[in-house]
C-alpha cells in the first residue's frame, strides 16, 4: 500500500526502521562526497536523491574483504572462512539505477550453478528502498540501456522525493514492512501524481537522441571508437571502481607472521596487470582492448550471459572520467546509423 | 626437523614480547661502514640492547626510502639509516645521494605525522664500534621513553 | 579567449600543414559543456577542434613519453603542463627537438565538478568564459558570475608561474594571481597522522592519481609489483597508507604542482599536500624548483657537497 511521510517525520521513520535492521543510507562527509554507511542512532542521512559517488556495492561486494584465515600455531594450522552474518538490513536513499547494478551483481554471485557465500549473507536480507530525485542529474541515461519499467522490480520500494514529502511505494513484499508505522500516512490521488511526474520525467529525460535500437544488437567489436577511446584513456579505475554494477575482484593471499590470509580486492580490466599471465604474456596488451572489454561487457556479454544488460546509466563514469570519456557519446555515435560500421568476423 | 621460518612480523613480535616493553628498531646499515661498526662492537664485546634487527646493504646510497617506509608500515617503533661519513664512500659518492634523499625523506615524514624521533639518520664509520653501541643504547632509551608506535595510520 | 582560441588554431594547422610535427595535443570540446577532452590532431582541416577556455584543465604532458617517443609532436600547454615538459626533458622521457610546444599565458583553469552550485543546474550550461570578475557560468537560464577564488582549482589559487617558462609559440597573458591559501596540516604529529589515516581510508585504490600525473610514467609502478610486494592491492588506510607516502616520495623534488592528481581524486584526498610541503623544502633547502628548464637533472639526482646534513654527528 504506497504512502507518504512528510520530511519531518524522517527521522521517527528512520528510528523506527532502526529499532528492527540496520539502516545503510547515505552520510554527508565534511570533506569529501557523501558515503554509504551503516547508520548509527542521531545521524542525519542525506535522502533527497543526490546519492554519494561511490555506489553502495561495496555493501554486498567490499573492496576488501577476508575470505580466508589460515593461522598456524602450536596445535597445528587452523583454517577460517568468516562468512558474515545475514543481518537484516535496509539500503536506503541509493538512486534507482544504483540498485538496477545489484541486480547484475546478483547475476555473476548467485549464479545456480555456484553462489557465492559471503555476497549471499550480505544480500540475502537486505530490502532495497530507491530514491528518486524530483532534480535529475546531468549524467543520468538510464533510459538508454534499458526499459527502466522493469526496474521497479529490482528494488522492494521506492522513494519519491515530493519536495516537502516523500511518497513511498513498495514493490515487493519486503518492501511492504517500511510503509508500516503512524507517522505514515496514506497517499491521496495528488500525490499519486506528483510521483507519476516524477517517473515521467525520469523516463524520458534520461533518454539518449539514438534510435531504438538495442546497443547490444549494434556494439561491435571492429569499431574506430576504441581506437580513439584508448588514445586518451589515462588506463586509471575510476569507471569501474565508481560503477554500481562493475564486479570484478582480485584474489590475494599475504602473510602476516604465523598467518596467511586470503582476501578479495577490487580489481578492474583497465589496468594492465587484470589480464598478466604468469608468464608474462598479456593477451590485452594495450588500453584498447581493455577499454573494448569494458563496454562489450556491459552492454553485449552480459546481456547475452544473463539478459540484463550490465550499465543501468548512473553516469558516474561520465561525471568522473579524468579525460572525460563520455559513455553517452559511444552510444550515440554506435547507435546512429550513419556511424555504423559493418561487424567484422571476430 | 621442521626450521621454523622467520618472518619480519614473528620479528617484531619476538621483540616485542619481553616483560619490560622492548622497542622494534629497524636498523638499515651500509656494508662498508656502519655493520663493519657493528660488527667491531660485537668482537669487543660491547654491550648494547637487543633491540635493533639489522638489514645490511651495500651503500647508504642503496636505501631505498620504501625501505623506511615498509618498516614504519610494517609496525617497527623506530628506523635507523647508518652510512659513511661524507667523503668516505665506498663508491665515491653514494652516500651524497643519500644525504639528499634521508633528508627529503625526513620531511616526508614528518608531513605524514611520524615523529621525527623515530626516524634516526647518522654516520657511523668501521673504526666506530663504540660509538654504535652507545648509538643503540641511546636509541632504544629514547624509544623507551615515547612508548610504542601506535602505527602509520592509527 | 576566443583571439587565443584562433590563434591556436592557426599555429597547429601551421605546424601540420608545414610537416614541422605530425601530430597536435591540444584539448577539444567535451561531452558536456563544462568540460574539455583531450584530442590528438593530425590533419591541418582539424585544428579546428581545439579550444581554450576556463575548462582546459588536462596537463597534456601525460601523453608524452608515448606519443612523442619517435616522432615531432605540437602540444597545446599552459604554464604547469609546461613544467611537466621540462621535467621529463631533465629525466630523457622526451627530447626537446621532438616537442612544438605552443604555451599559454594563464590565469587559472575550473574544475567542473566544483561548479555544482545551487544556482544553477549542470544540465543548463552552455559555456564558461573569464570576465573581468571571475568565471561567467552561461546557461540557458542568464548568466552566473562567480569569483575566481570560488571556482579555481586550488593549485590555480596559489599558482605563482603563470607564464610558459619554454615554448615555440606563445600565446595570451598570464593573469595575476590572486591572494589565496590552501588548507593547512594540523600541527602536533599525533594529528597528523590521525587527519592522513582518515584521508587515506577514503582511498579506494583507482591509481587516478598515479594515471593522470606527467611525472608518474614508470612503465611498472612499485604499487603493481607482486615481487617484492610493497604495498598490498586492499584498501586497507594502512596500504593506501604506503602507496601514498612512497608515491610523494617519488615526486619529491619532481612534482611541478599541476594538481591534477587532486582533481581526479573521486574522495578527494588531499594529495598535494604532501607535494606542496615537499616542494616548500626543496626550495627552502636546496634552491630548486621543479620544471625550471635551468636544472639539468632532478633534486634527487642530484647533489652538492656543502648540501645540508641530516646526519647526527657522533664521538
Amino acid at each position: 500500500m504506497s504512502k507518504v511521510i512528510s520530511q519531518d517525520k524522517i527521522s521517527d521513520f528512520l528510528n523506527s526502521l532502526m529499532a528492527k535492521y540496520t539502516v545503510v543510507a547515505p552520510m554527508p562527509r565534511h570533506d569529501a562526497p557523501a558515503e554509504f554507511r551503516e547508520l548509527k542512532s542521531g545521524d542525519q542521512p542525506i535522502i533527497d536523491g543526490s546519492s554519494p559517488m561511490m555506489p553502495p556495492k561495496d555493501f554486498f561486494l567490499p573492496r576488501y574483504e577476508v575470505l580466508v584465515n589460515v593461522q598456524m600455531g602450536k596445535d597445528g594450522v587452523k583454517l577460517d572462512s568468516p562468512i558474515p552474518e545475514a543481518k537484516p538490513r535496509v539500503l536506503l536513499g541509493a538512486w534507482l539505477p544504483d540498485l538496477q547494478g545489484i541486480q547484475v551483481l546478483d547475476r555473476v554471485f548467485l549464479d545456480k550453478k555456484f553462489t557465492d557465500p559471503y555476497y549471499a549473507a550480505r544480500r540475502e536480507n537486505t530490502i532495497l528502498v530507491a530514491v528518486m530525485p524530483a532534480k535529475l542529474r546531468w549524467s543520468w541515461f538510464c533510459s538508454a540501456t534499458d526499459d527502466v519499467e522493469g526496474w521497479k522490480n529490482s528494488v522492494d520500494a521506492i522513494m519519491y522525493d515530493l519536495g516537502d514529502k516523500f511518497y513511498i511505494e513498495p514493490t515487493s513484499d519486503k518492501g511492504n514492512v517500511i510503509t508500516e508505522g503512524s507517522f505514515l500516512t496514506d497517499a491521496s490521488d495528488a500525490d499519486s501524481a506528483a510521483k507519476d511526474a516524477i517517473w515521467d520525467n525520469f523516463k524520458t529525460a534520461t533518454k539518449l537522441p539514438m534510435s531504438d535500437e538495442r546497443l547490444y544488437e549494434k556494439l561491435a567489436w571492429e569499431n574506430p571508437i576504441w581506437g580513439e577511446i584508448a588514445e586518451k584513456c589515462i588506463a586509471c579505475g575510476i569507471c569501474s571502481y565508481s560503477c554500481p554494477s562493475c564486479s570484478c575482484f582480485d584474489i590475494q593471499d599475504e602473510t602476516c607472521g604465523s598467518c596467511v590470509e586470503r582476501y578479495r580486492c577490487r580489481d578492474t580490466c583497465q589496468f594492465e596487470e587484470f589480464t598478466l599471465m604468469g608468464h608474462g604474456y598479456n593477451p590485452r596488451d594495450n588500453q584498447l582492448p581493455r577499454v573494448r572489454q569494458r563496454l562489450l561487457h556491459k552492454f553485449k556479454y552480459q546481456h547475452e550471459q544473463f539478459g540484463v544488460v550490465g550499465c543501468t546509466g548512473c553516469g558516474r563514469c561520465v561525471e568522473l572520467c579524468p579525460v572525460n570519456v563520455d559513455i553517452r557519446d559511444v552510444l550515440m555515435r554506435t547507435c546512429s546509423v550513419e556511424n555504423q560500421e559493418t561487424p567484422a568476423e571476430s | 626437523m621442521s626450521e621454523e621460518t622467520k618472518t619480519i612480523e614473528s620479528e617484531i613480535e619476538e621483540i616485542k614480547q619481553p616483560k619490560e616493553w622492548q622497542p622494534a628498531i629497524l636498523g638499515i646499515l651500509c656494508n662498508w661502514c656502519s655493520y663493519a661498526g657493528a660488527d667491531l662492537a660485537g668482537s669487543a664485546r660491547l654491550h648494547y640492547p637487543e633491540s635493533i634487527r639489522i638489514v645490511r646493504v651495500p651503500c647508504s646510497g642503496r636505501v631505498d626510502p620504501m625501505f623506511v617506509l615498509k618498516g614504519f608500515q610494517k609496525g617497527f617503533d623506530a628506523v635507523m639509516v647508518l652510512g659513511c661519513h661524507p667523503g668516505d664512500c665506498h663508491y665515491a659518492k653514494g652516500n651524497y645521494y643519500a644525504r639528499r634523499r634521508i633528508a627529503m625523506l625526513q620531511d616526508l615524514l614528518e608531513t605524514l605525522g611520524v615523529p621525527r624521533e623515530r626516524f634516526h639518520f647518522e654516520w657511523v664509520s668501521a673504526s666506530e664500534g663504540n660509538r654504535f653501541a652507545e648509538l643503540m643504547t641511546e636509541m632504544t632509551e629514547r624509544i623507551k621513553k615515547i612508548g610504542p608506535f601506535d602505527g602509520v595510520t592509527p | 579567449m576566443s583571439d587565443i582560441e584562433t590563434k591556436i588554431r592557426e599555429e597547429a594547422k601551421r605546424a601540420l600543414e608545414s610537416g614541422d610535427v605530425s601530430l597536435v595535443i591540444g584539448w577539444g570540446a567535451g561531452s558536456v559543456p563544462f568540460k574539455t577532452t583531450p584530442i590528438f590532431i593530425d590533419k591541418p582541416e582539424d585544428a579546428e577542434k581545439l579550444v581554450w577556455n576556463p575548462a582546459c584543465v588536462n596537463n597534456l604532458a601525460v601523453y608524452l613519453p608515448k606519443m612523442a617517443s619517435d616522432k615531432k609532436i605540437g602540444i597545446v600547454a599552459k604554464p604547469c603542463d609546461i613544467r611537466s615538459i621540462i621535467a621529463l626533458i631533465q629525466e630523457k622521457q622526451v627530447k626537446r627537438e621532438n616537442l612544438h610546444i605552443i604555451g599559454l599565458g594563464c590565469g587559472g583553469v575550473v574544475d567542473a565538478g566544483d561548479l555544482d552550485n545551487a544556482d544553477f543546474h549542470l544540465q543548463d550550461v552552455t559555456g564558461l568564459e573569464w570576465v573581468a570578475d571571475g568565471l561567467n557560468v552561461i546557461t540557458t537560464s542568464g548568466d552566473h558570475v562567480i569569483e575566481c577564488g570560488a571556482c579555481l582549482r586550488d593549485m590555480c589559487i596559489i599558482c605563482e608561474k603563470r607564464e610558459p617558462a619554454i615554448f615555440d609559440a606563445k600565446f595570451g597573458e598570464a593573469v595575476e594571481p590572486q591572494e589565496g591559501e590552501v588548507c593547512a596540516l594540523p600541527e602536533l604529529p599525533d594529528d597528523r597522522r590521525k587527519f592522513w589515516s582518515e584521508q587515506f581510508s577514503k582511498c579506494i585504490r583507482c591509481y587516478a592519481c598515479r594515471q593522470i600525473c606527467p611525472n608518474c610514467y614508470c612503465e611498472s609502478c612499485f604499487a603493481d609489483r607482486i615481487e617484492p610486494k610493497w604495498t598490498a592491492k586492499k584498501a586497507t588506510p594502512e596500504e593506501s597508507w604506503m602507496f601514498h607516502a612512497t608515491r610523494a616520495m617519488h615526486l619529491a623534488g619532481r612534482c611541478i604542482g599541476c594538481g591534477e592528481c587532486e582533481r581526479v581524486c573521486p574522495v578527494n584526498i588531499p594529495i598535494m599536500q604532501l607535494e606542496i610541503e615537499m616542494a616548500k623544502i626543496a626550495k627552502e633547502r636546496y634552491g630548486y624548483e621543479p620544471g625550471d628548464p635551468d636544472e639539468e637533472a632532478p633534486l634527487l639526482g642530484q647533489f652538492k657537497d656543502a648540501d645540508h646534513d641530516p646526519g647526527h654527528h657522533g664521538g
